[in-house]
């Protein structure tokens, strides 16, 4: 099984499906000559052609349209933002399009929109954001979020066939950090959560970058067992899964990346607080970026941005509690 | 005299735990006292010295009667305020401590200025220190699944807090009381003896014993106060209601497996699906006074209690119909237990709209109830057994099984409903048991 990185994971899961499957094809800025920002589609234009790399105007809006005409003409496009941060000037077109046209005209709107995000890196404020719970909100749209290299490649496949519009949150600080083990060949990760350490004593819920921040910070924390649960889809999110955690550990701490209110994290502790009320042995905690835009300054960015310590401080307060 | 739940008018003292001159703390235990239904103790709501008894032991008062005076600017071990003055029971020092108790639930909150100036501090340390405890959700379900008092087990939490894994090393090593005695039993029928022909018993060897002689009386002694009341209630049930009683077989083979995945006994499904059921027979959910029927929209379910040898109690879950199986198991365990610490209060036992009663945890397999008045119907639930009986499949092929059977029987009014509505809400209860969700 050959090693690979977060990033090349996310060429490997699309080079799978366009050589399989003619009717997939890539849209957004820079992607084609150039091989994309970060390098995700190097080397596409080459192995498949302008007509199936197509290199777009700086016009997020347009990007999303197409991509929807294309998918309701039959075709399996893949949009990319140059960054999550831009999505903003495709919202129309994603949220009111995209999510609600199965509802109204009954038609299949195939697209997967990926969204590289996440900070870390000194983007500053319009580089380095975590929209997810924007589209959380939405119905109509499916939210994933890998952490790892295998889960990348397996949850792009099953987007880019799920009918439905998905949007991928693919994290930029993992694109090169981030390497492991990924299956060759196509393969589907189901859209439900996964344990990424066992524990009993507390679990720790998080999603794409936080969740290697949650396992650094509780690798080792006073001998205590601190299970740590991938929740890697928000919508659909697996409720099964987080009841279950909760209800064995009895405490919770939730980590989001993403500004703090009305974040993924916020969603996830409404329904343990409705429906694992009677498990816990504490109250339920966050750790989450205060509601602030993210700061250029580096110092800033790590007292904004959850880190390990700030885990691992939450982990222990409410170990003791 | 305190108000202990709305619907109560008066009261009568059954002992006084202090007398004149006693220095009591707020909330240490003064008085006993009893109304219909429930004995419980009046708590002091300030401390001080007892100065004066107003109402003696076996009087009865209404709600709000002063009890007694407590002289709340006395000081412990000092000699007692009113020596030498007999009118200070209405000088400024002294609270009609008692009256306080008029508003239900705030015992230890005084009324008066003087009485508030004298007393706050000392009281406000006493109630912290006496109810600081909070326990955490998981904690206080599992001290209620295995009826442990979390007064002992030593926390290892923050400030001493009692958390999950304490309670788990206090189950691990053994703590927490003997478990209840189950709800029902799994079957009376005992395996027989492994032969022993070598010892061959006269089959009827009673015969040979001598006549019993006539019985001595071992003690004589009127009821007790509950034993009257359960007496007179029982006796006028039977006297106004035309009582019937009717019968349905259920196979609750189902319900076995969906209680043990839920680690609940048979009870709280029984209770779910008899809710339901009366959603569905509203003429069931009713109250009869005189001609007057009165039908009710939610289902408030009388729970009887044995209370061993001393009676029995039935409180009544409000609402009933708002509680899942988990929920109304809690509700019954907590009401049970409280039940026998003595610990409802009036209105946790009247206002039901039907009763269930449950005695088949000590092995019997057919009863006829009482009805709980002024309902109409009472269920009553027995013993489940392992019995050999005919299934029919889709085919039509019969074949003997071994399932787990139970009788439903209801006593029920005559004069509200007739026996077919009787046996059809008897029936839809028992299908409904019988197709009840395993998973």
């Amino acid at each position: 099984m050959p090693t690979m990185t977060y990033l090349q994971a996310i060429s490997d899961a699309m080079r799978e499906e366009m050589r399989a499957d003619e009717r997939v094809f890539v849209m957004g800025e820079d992607i084609g000559v150039f091989g994309g920002a970060f390098k995700v589609t190097d080397g596409f234009i080459e192995e498949f052609g302008e007509a199936r790399v197509m290199d777009t105007p700086l016009a997020e809006s347009g990007i999303v349209g197409t991509a929807i005409g294309a998918a309701v003409e039959g075709l399996r496009p893949i949009a990319e933002m140059q960054f999550s941060d831009f999505i903003s000037c495709g919202f129309d077109q994603l949220v009111n399009v995209a999510g609600k046209m199965y509802y109204r005209q009954g038609l299949s709107v195939n697209i997967t929109v990926r969204l590289p995000s996440g900070g870390g890196f000194s983007g500053g404020p319009f580089h380095s954001q975590n929209p997810e719970a924007w589209f959380m909100h939405s119905p109509g749209l499916k939210v994933v979020a890998p952490s790892t290299a295998e889960d990348a490649k397996g949850l792009l496949i099953k987007a880019i066939r799920d009918p439905n519009p998905v949007v991928y949150m693919e994290h930029k600080h993992l694109y090169r950090r981030v390497k492991g083990d990924v299956p060759e060949g196509s393969y589907e990760t189901d859209f439900s959560a996964r344990v990424a350490r066992e524990g009993t004593d507390l679990v720790v819920i998080a999603y794409g970058a936080m969740v290697h921040t949650a396992l650094e910070a509780t690798a080792d924390i006073d001998g205590a067992s601190v299970e740590v649960l991938d929740l890697r889809s928000l919508v659909p999110l697996d409720v099964d899964a987080i009841l279950a955690s909760a209800r064995k550990c009895s405490k919770v701490v939730i980590v989001d990346e993403a500004n703090q209110m009305c974040a993924a994290g916020a969603q996830v502790a409404a329904v343990i607080a409705e429906h694992a009320w009677e498990d816990l042995d504490g109250p339920v905690v966050r750790v989450a970026t205060p509601d602030v835009p993210i700061p250029f300054s580096p110092t800033l960015e790590q007292a904004v941005l959850p880190q390990v310590d700030d885990v691992r401080e939450a982990v222990r307060e409410l170990l003791e509690y | 005299m305190p108000q202990m739940g709305v619907s109560v008018a008066e009261g009568t003292v059954v002992e006084w735990k202090k007398q004149v001159g006693d220095w009591v703390e707020a909330d240490e235990v003064i008085a006993s006292i009893s109304t219909d239904k429930i004995d419980t103790d009046v708590e002091a709501p300030a401390a001080g010295r007892l100065e004066e008894i107003l109402v003696q032991v076996g009087e009865t008062v209404e709600v709000g009667t002063v009890l007694a005076h407590i002289a709340t600017d006395a000081k412990p071990g000092e000699a007692h305020s009113s020596e030498g003055d007999s009118s200070s029971s209405s000088s400024e020092g002294t609270s009609e401590a008692a009256a306080a108790l008029e508003s239900a639930g705030e015992a230890g909150e005084l009324q008066g200025d003087t009485a508030a100036d004298h007393g706050s501090s000392v009281q406000e340390g006493a109630g912290r220190r006496s109810g600081g405890k909070r326990y955490s959700p998981v904690v206080m379900r599992m001290a209620a699944e295995h009826d442990i008092d979390l007064s002992r087990i030593e926390g290892s939490g923050r400030g001493g807090r009692v958390r999950k894994q304490d309670v788990l090393a206090y189950l691990e090593n053994g703590g927490g009381a003997a478990s209840d005695a189950p709800m029902h039993i799994e079957s009376p029928y005992k395996p027989d003896e492994p032969a022993a022909p070598k010892k061959r018993k006269p089959r009827f060897d009673r015969a040979d014993e001598p006549a019993a002689p006539a019985p001595a009386p071992a003690g004589s002694a009127p009821l007790s106060r509950m034993r009257q009341s359960i007496g007179r209630a029982m006796v006028e049930s039977l006297r106004t209601a035309a009582t019937c009683t009717t019968i349905v077989e259920a196979d609750m083979s189902r319900v076995d497996v969906a209680r043990r995945a839920l680690g609940v006994t048979y009870l709280p499904i029984i209770a779910r699906a008899t809710i339901e059921t009366l959603r569905e027979f509203a003429a069931l959910n009713a109250t009869l006074e005189g001609e007057n029927l009165t039908t009710y929209d939610g289902v408030h379910l009388g729970i009887a209690v044995s209370l061993g040898e001393g009676g029995l109690i039935v409180p009544v879950i409000r609402d009933s119909h708002e509680l899942s199986v988990e929920g109304l198991a809690a509700r019954i365990k907590d009401l049970a237990v409280r039940a026998r610490k003595n610990e409802l209060t009036p209105d946790e036992v009247r206002g039901g709209s039907f009763t269930i009663t449950n005695p088949g945890g000590y092995g019997s397999i057919i009863a006829t109830p009482v009805i709980n008045q002024p309902q109409v119907a009472i269920l009553d639930t027995e013993a489940v057994v392992k019995r050999p009986v005919v299934i029919t499949d889709e085919l039509g092929n019969d074949s003997i099984a071994i399932r787990h059977m139970t009788y439903l029987c209801m006593s029920w009014d005559h004069r509200a409903l007739d026996g077919a509505l009787a046996a059809r809400f008897l029936r839809a209860l028992a299908d409904r048991l019988e197709a009840w969700p395993v998973s």
